[in-house]
Parts: structure tokens; C-alpha cells; sequence
């Protein structure tokens, strides 16, 4: 928190929840978009001099709208706002000194310090998960994973880790590297999971990178699937980077076990019934012909020609675009709090929300 | 008697049925006490029944005489054939003797078949009673068939048997009690409003798990409002028993919804838990109370926040399929349509409620683009479909589905069709989850009276046609009249009219078993998403959610 309130304090005035959340998920490349968010709202209220508890959960309410509303993927955000939500509402609506009756200053001094245990104990939730998931690999076996999942990371870091269990797992990797995408500020710019391939092949693992396109071709080489997620929604499928989707039909079809490693904060209440049902906007999808092709590169060729090229490829694939993989693809779920079917996930999201 | 004779001579199966209608037709009435005086001489018996036989019709001559012959030759009779036959009436009377200890009131039986010879749809029963017995008992030996003075009776052993099996026999456990279809004797602690309650569920006026739920809590309410506790009980003991009559009745008239249950449940617990000291007038306003927050909490607000969530799902494009007619479905239809959403419904429907009739007309008044198909257009319907909008009876405990029957038969086609692209949402309070386990649709199930399937408005027939019907009919009554009188439209009309639906007397006509069963079970693999108003769950979520709503 200490590095976080300069830069919070300077903007004190109007205080900005979306350049805050933007700026914590930039400063602390571990931390996962539910965090933020969450930490995000802890900020906000202890900024905001709120004294009754409709007024903080209003503000609350109205900042997560915002927040949600700027930022073009809401779906793991608004697992944490909606937790951190739930958890508020909860805290007031106990009996006792914390309650209604009880004093608010005290209720907020109490909310906000039991909102940074929060915090830390979901950062701890990686270390707790890999130890579930070392399970998962088995000596002589090889994992195919895909995507920048700091958890799959973990998980497997630990795995090959001498220090972290009794003895090293022996394992390859088969890494997914998605396609070189066309992102405006580098183009040349690695794709997602590079420096997780770095750091396993430092510690030993023997790790091939193969393209998105190649997943059936090398499947058949691999005895398990690895995955991370952005979020796992109310019926217990994920929703993750695009390209995890058909990783799981393929798994499937193939007979290997697909697992799914998050923590549970990510669990979301939303419930899509396909891909063209999540709760935001994706122009994965665009028909063009060649008139159109011509008009757009015309309107972008006066502001910038040099980045023309890119800006074509952006609009033919959003770098953040995710696509939903359904409950009965995934074998199980690796979460700290156990490892669970995807049937489990709404008993877990309805303990939490009733 | 020419059977006795014929079969032990001729040991073929299908001869001796062949001329039993003539000669029974002379000799019923002489069957029992012959069959009484059995061991009579073959040679007095036989040359009885070759007068009857020599009536038939022509085209059963050769049968006729087939039998004539055959009695002749009985007459004389080689040694090894008198063994034969004297085999085969020990065979028979052995047989008749057990079949007297089958049936207890054999004596009853017989009395009976000997009635329903009397008509001839009674005859033409106990013939093919017979000859299902023939063909049934085949096995057990051509000495039983042949032992012919049995016949007539063991038909009519047959013939009750039949009657009383005109119940499913995989669902024979379902039958129960028939549904009462009078007040008559009712008891005197009933309400008149659960007394008109009852009839109007019979008659399905009041149809449909909610409205049912509703309407019982809504005529309890009066109940509670007239009670008043006898002296030297409480309120809290005796009310519950009061209501048990009243519960008793309902379900006399029609076996209870799962939300019925649930409700009376909630609603006993909530007696025995006021306390005794609390004075009556008091109990009873809190009971009413009580009430009033049921209806609303779990199915007014509940429906609300159900239709409002489930409208969320509606895409401008879709088009959503819905069987039969559910309340919540219609109000979620009209909730989405409000938002401006622009979808079509296709409504399938089927006999013999045709629920979606007044769904499909509340919607197209509303404004909607409405389609509406039988059962039969199914693959039809749901060729073009994007959503499947289903309601429910209840949701058992292993997730499945237990709605109107066909429900599950348009889950199982969006499935096939669609798989994951024609998602089934089911629309359903939490008072409809149950924690019963339904594995198939035929241990848990509700069978409506057969009739409901039988009676049916034939088509106004604009043509002045003689009915194909009855002109193919060669009996005398209506063959004659209908020929008569073609002239007059509204004679033939009637005419065919009773005979419109070829299973009017289905009850007298052997082999034939009507089934009208109310619900089925959708497995849960073919449910993507239970809408309820604690949320969008999986199938699989159900019971979690039934423990909490009960738990709370």
C-alpha cells in the first residue's frame, strides 16, 4: 500500500479508480485483474471520507460500474469487485460491535484492514494452489499449456523445483506460444509466456514451443493439459485467452485430461451459454470485403501510415480477446481451495454469495 | 361342444377358435352346467354342437364342416384315440381345476362372461380373450387347448382380466386410487373453497405447479380464517390435523405438485411453531401472514426475478422454442418483448391439455411474432431455434428435470440439433426443487384419466360425404340408418360422431391399454442453465440450493 498511496494521493482530488486499477496491474506484473480491482476499491475507500454505510456502499457501487465500464474485458474484474462487494455487505449486516449498531469509524478501520489480509492471503492462494497441482505431474509425463498464466507458472516452476517438495518432477513441456500479435507499441514484441519458457528451461525443463496451429499435431505427445484462467464462471467453464477454447474440444477429442488452474477469487457470477454470450463486446469476427479493407487502411493512412500494417492486424484480433471454454471440456479444476469439479464451482460461488 | 371334440382329434392351433363364435353364441348359456357335469360320454356330447356349426355362415363352411366330420368320426372310435381323449379330459379337468384356484371367484367370472356374451362387443371380446388365451398359454400345452368346456370359462376368467388390465403394466404402480369426480362423500371437516379447489385442479381449471401451489395456500388461508380451535387442544396441535383433511381431499382430486408439497411443509412448520400461549385470533393472523410472504417471496417476486434474469438471455435474432404452456416462460417472454428485444417464439404444444393454446395467445395479443406446432413438428420447430425456454413441474435432487411429458423429447431435439448452440434454459422457482432423486419417468409419475386421450372433436366435415367410417361398418344399426338417411347431414354426423374416435369403447376392446401419463424426466446432460431467483445455477446446483432455501 505504501507505494500505491503517492501516486494515489496526487490524484486525491477526483479520485480516479480506473487509472489506479490501471496503474497497480501495471506496477506488479503478479497481480491478478480481481486483485486490483479489489485493491483498487480499498483505495477508494479510504480516500473517500464516507460515515455511513449506505453512502460507502454507494460509492462503491458507482465506482465499479465505472470501472467495469472502462475497461474492455470486465469479466475478472468484476470477480474481485463483486467479492469485495459481498464481503462489505456481509461484514455490516453481522450482529454484534461491527454491525449496524456498532460505531462506523470503527467498522471502517476494521473493513479496510481486513481487506489487505484479503489481499495478501489471495496473493499467498498461487503458492497453495501449485501445491495442490504438483499432484498433476507426474514424473515422465509432459504438459501442454498455453497463454501468461502466473499460476500455470507457479505451478510448474515449483514441480521442477528440488527445494519446494520432496523431489523433483522429471517433465517436458509443450508450450503454446500464440502467434506474434500486432501490438501497436512493439510490434516485435514476444508473445505471452516467453519469460515463463525462460525461467523453466533455467530450471531444467525441457520446454518446446510450438504455434497455436501445431496444438492437434503435438497433442498426441502430450499426457496432460495445463491452463490457466481469467475467469471460471457460475457453471464451472473458463473463461480464458483466446485459443484455450479449442485446446479444450482438442484434449477432449483426444482423450486428455484438461485441467483448469485458478484461484478462487477469479470464480465469476456470470453464467454464458456460449461463446457469443459472454457480457462483453469482441470483434473477433469481422467481415470485410475488399472495399471495406480499402476505406479503412485510407482512414488510417492519414494519421499514421508507418502503423498501418499493425493497426490492420489489431482490428483483425484484439490482443486481450478471450473466448469461454465449457464446463464439459474441463476435467477439474486446481483452485486453493482443493482441487474441484467444474460442478463444484457454483456450490463454492453460492457458499460465498448466500 | 364341438371344440371339446375338435382340438383332441385335431391338434391344430388355429382351427378350433375358428368356429367358436358360431357355436358359442348357441351355447353359452349351457356352458356351466356342462362344464359342471364333465365326464359325460364323448359320444352323447359331440353330435350336439354340429347344429350350430351347420348355421354358420358360408364362408366358414369348410370349418363347419370340418366339425360335423370330425364328431362323426368321433363316434367311432379306434382304442387308441378313446386313451387320447380320455388323456385329454383329465388334462382338462386338471387345467379347469387350476384355473378355478387362479381365479377365486371363478364362479363370479363366468357369470360375467356370461353377461358380456349378451352383447356383442362382450362376445367379440371373450372370443379374442380366448384366443389370446389360446395363443398365450401355447406353451403350456396343447392338452389345456384342448380341453374345450374350459374355454368359455377361462375366457371369461380371461375377459376379467383383461378389464382389470387395461392399466400400463410398467406403470401399473401409478393407477392408485381413481381421481375423485364428485363432492360426494367428502368429509364434513373439508372447506367448501378446498372443496371447489379440488375439482377445479381435477378438471385442470386451475392447472400448472405454481398456480396449484398458490391456489392451495390461497384456499388454506380461508381455512385458517374459518377455524377455530375445539376446546381442550391447541391451536398449534389441531390446526395441522384440520389441514391434514383438507390435504387428504386435494389429493383425492389430483396427486399434490412438488410445490404443493413444499408449501404445505413450510406451512406446518409454521403452525407447530407458534407457541400455545399465543392467543388463537393472533396465531391465525400471523398463519395468514405467513401466507401472504410464501406466495410472494417464493413465487410473486420469485417469477419476477426469474423473468427478469432468464429476459437477459434473449438476443435480438433469437428465436426460442417453448413446450406447452408455463407461466413463468410466458412471463419472461413478455419481460424481454417489454425491453424491446426483437425474437420470435415457436410454441410446441400437444394433446390432450394443449397448455401452449392460451400461451400462444397471449403472447401474439402482446405482440409477438408467434409460432405455433404439435408435437409431430418438433424437428421442424426446432430447426431454426437458438434458445429452448422450458418450464417445470420440479427439479430432483440429481438435476433433472420433471416437467409436462414431451418436455423432455424438445430438450433431447435442441441437443441433437444444436448441441452447445441451442442452449435449454429451464425457468423454475426454488419451491419446485425437490430432494427426490428421478431416475426415469416411470417410478415418480402421475397418470391422467385414459378418456382425456380419447375424446376428440372430430373435424367439421365440410363435404356431405357418407362417413367412410360407418359405411365400412357392416353392422345393421348404423350401417342401415346411415344408408337410409344419407340425406339429412346432421344423422350422419352424429353417426360418426360416436364412432369418430376409433377408441371410444376402448375399454371393451381387448389388447388395447390407453396410457395418459402427465410428466417426463429430462436428464440433466441436456439441461444447460436452471434459471431461478437465487440465481442462474447448473443442473448439478440443485440440490445445494434446495438445502440452502430450505435450511434458511
Amino acid at each position: 500500500m505504501a507505494t500505491a498511496d503517492p501516486r494515489t494521493s496526487k490524484a486525491s482530488e477526483p479520485f480516479d479508480i480506473v487509472a489506479t486499477y490501471n496503474d497497480l496491474l501495471r506496477s506488479d506484473p503478479d497481480l491478478t485483474m480481481p486483485i486490483a480491482a479489489i485493491e483498487a476499491l480499498v483505495l477508494l475507500l479510504t480516500h473517500s471520507p464516507s460515515s455511513t454505510i449506505s453512502e460507502t456502499l454507494d460509492l462503491l457501487e458507482k465506482s465499479t460500474a465505472h470501472l467495469k465500464k472502462s475497461i474492455p474485458n470486465p469479466i475478472g474484474l468484476s470477480a474481485g469487485t463483486d467479492l469485495f462487494q459481498r464481503y462489505l455487505i456481509t461484514t455490516l449486516q453481522r450482529p454484534g460491535q461491527l454491525g449496524p449498531a456498532g460505531d462506523f469509524n470503527a467498522i471502517r478501520a476494521h473493513l479496510l484492514s481486513n481487506s489487505r489480509l484479503f489481499i495478501r492471503r489471495a496473493k499467498e492462494s498461487r503458492d497453495k494452489i501449485a501445491a495442490f497441482g504438483r499432484g498433476f505431474v507426474r514424473d515422465g509425463s509432459t504438459v501442454l499449456t498455453n497463454g501468461g498464466s502466473r499460476v500455470v507458472a507457479s505451478l510448474l516452476q515449483q514441480a521442477a523445483d528440488e527445494k519446494g517438495g520432496p523431489s523433483a518432477v522429471r517433465f517436458n513441456v509443450i508450450y503454446v506460444l500464440s502467434s506474434p500479435k500486432g501490438d501497436i507499441e512493439s510490434p516485435t514484441a514476444e508473445p505471452e509466456g516467453m519469460e515463463t519458457v525462460r525461467a523453466l528451461r533455467a530450471q531444467g525443463v525441457p520446454v518446446a514451443t510450438i504455434p497455436e496451429s501445431a496444438v492437434a499435431y503435438s497433442l498426441g505427445k502430450a499426457d496432460v493439459v495445463i491452463v490457466g484462467a481469467e475467469g471460471v464462471v457460475e457453471n464451472g467453464g473458463i473463461v480464458s485467452r483466446m485459443g484455450t477454447y479449442q485446446i479444450g474440444l482438442l484434449a477432449k477429442a483426444m482423450g486428455k485430461p484438461f485441467y483448469v488452474v485458478a484461484e478462487s477469487h477469479k470464480f465469476v457470477r456470470v453464467y454464458p451459454l456460449g461463446q457469443y454470450d459472454l457480457p462483453i463486446e469482441q470483434h473477433v469476427i469481422d467481415f470485410k470485403t475488399q472495399e471495406d479493407v480499402d476505406t479503412a487502411k485510407q482512414q488510417q493512412s492519414k494519421p499514421a501510415a508507418a502503423s498501418s500494417t499493425a493497426q490492420g492486424l489489431n482490428s483483425e484480433f484484439h490482443p486481450d480477446a478471450v473466448d469461454f471454454t465449457p464446463p464439459h471440456l474441463i476435467s477439474a479444476l486446481i483452485t486453493d481451495s482443493g482441487v474441484l469439479t467444474p460442478s463444484a464451482v457454483s456450490e463454492e460461488l453460492i457458499k460465498i454469495w448466500f | 361342444m364341438a371344440n371339446t371334440a375338435d382340438p383332441a382329434l385335431n391338434p391344430v392351433s388355429s382351427p378350433p377358435a375358428a368356429p367358436e363364435p358360431a357355436s358359442k353364441q348357441s351355447n353359452t348359456k349351457m356352458d356351466q352346467p356342462q362344464s359342471q357335469s364333465q365326464p359325460q360320454p364323448q359320444g352323447q356330447k359331440a353330435p350336439k354342437p354340429a347344429k350350430p356349426a351347420k348355421q354358420q355362415q358360408p364362408p366358414k363352411d369348410k370349418n363347419a364342416s370340418a366339425a360335423p366330420a370330425d364328431a362323426a368320426g368321433s363316434d367311432k372310435l379306434s382304442p387308441a384315440e378313446l386313451k387320447k381323449k380320455a388323456k385329454a379330459e383329465k388334462a382338462a379337468r386338471r387345467a379347469r381345476e387350476r384355473a378355478e384356484r387362479e381365479q377365486p371367484g371363478g364362479g363370479a367370472g363366468g357369470a360375467a362372461g356370461g353377461q358380456g356374451t349378451g352383447t356383442p362387443a362382450g362376445k367379440k371380446g371373450s372370443d379374442a380373450g380366448a384366443a389370446a388365451a389360446a395363443s398365450a398359454k401355447g406353451q403350456k400345452g396343447i392338452p389345456r387347448r384342448g380341453s374345450a368346456q374350459n374355454v368359455p370359462q377361462s375366457a371369461a376368467a380371461e375377459l376379467k382380466k383383461k378389464q382389470e388390465d387395461k392399466n400400463v403394466a410398467v406403470f401399473g404402480h401409478l393407477y392408485g386410487q381413481q381421481r375423485r369426480t364428485t363432492v360426494a362423500g367428502a368429509g364434513k371437516e373439508v372447506h367448501p373453497a378446498v372443496l371447489a379447489l379440488g375439482l377445479q385442479m381435477r378438471d385442470y381449471v386451475v392447472c400448472g405447479s405454481s398456480a396449484r401451489c398458490v391456489a392451495t395456500l390461497l384456499a388454506f388461508k380461508r381455512v385458517i380464517e374459518a377455524y377455530t380451535t375445539p376446546m381442550g387442544t391447541s391451536l398449534s396441535r389441531h390446526l395441522t390435523t384440520h389441514l391434514s383433511h383438507q390435504i387428504t381431499y386435494l389429493s383425492t382430486c389430483r396427486p399434490l405438485s412438488i410445490s404443493q408439497g413444499n408449501a404445505i411443509r413450510a406451512l406446518k412448520l409454521a403452525i407447530s411453531s407458534i407457541d400455545p400461549s399465543v392467543p388463537e385470533s393472533e396465531a391465525k393472523t400471523t398463519l395468514c401472514e405467513f401466507i401472504d410472504t410464501f406466495i410472494s417471496e417464493k413465487i410473486t417476486v420469485a417469477d419476477q426475478v426469474i423473468a427478469g434474469s432468464a429476459a437477459q438471455k434473449i438476443k435480438d435474432g433469437d428465436v426460442v422454442v417453448t413446450f406447452a404452456g408455463s407461466s413463468i416462460v410466458k412471463q419472461t417472454l413478455l419481460t424481454a418483448f417489454k425491453q424491446g428485444k426483437k425474437f420470435r417464439v415457436s410454441i410446441i404444444d400437444s394433446r390432450p391439455l394443449f397448455e401452449g393454446k392460451n400461451l400462444a395467445r397471449t403472447l401474439a395479443n402482446a405482440g409477438l411474432e408467434v409460432q405455433y406446432s404439435l408435437m409431430n413438428g418438433v424437428s421442424h420447430a426446432i430447426k431454426d431455434a437458438t434458445k429452448v425456454f422450458l418450464g417445470a413441474h420440479a427439479m430432483t435432487s440429481n438435476g433433472r428435470l420433471y416437467s409436462r411429458v414431451g418436455t423432455a423429447l424438445v430438450a433431447m431435439s435442441a441437443k441433437e440439433r444444436g448441441g452447445v448452440e441451442i442452449p435449454v434454459i429451464v425457468c423454475c422457482e426454488t419451491v419446485k426443487f425437490t430432494d427426490r432423486v428421478a431416475l426415469d419417468s416411470i417410478v415418480v409419475n402421475e397418470i391422467a384419466d385414459a378418456d382425456e386421450l380419447v375424446v376428440t372433436q372430430p373435424p367439421h366435415q365440410l363435404t356431405d360425404l357418407p362417413d367412410p367410417v360407418a359405411a365400412a361398418q357392416p353392422e345393421p344399426k348404423k350401417g342401415g340408418k346411415a344408408a337410409a338417411s344419407n340425406p339429412s347431414p346432421t344423422e350422419s354426423n352424429t353417426a360418426s360422431n360416436k364412432d369418430g374416435s376409433p377408441l371410444t369403447d376402448w375399454r371393451d376392446t381387448p389388447n388395447l391399454q390407453l396410457l395418459n401419463i402427465m410428466y417426463d424426466v429430462t436428464p440433466a446432460e441436456y439441461v444447460d442453465m436452471v434459471v431461478t431467483e437465487m440465481g442462474s445455477l447448473p443442473p448439478s446446483a440443485v440440490p445445494i440450493v434446495h438445502r440452502m432455501s430450505t435450511n434458511l
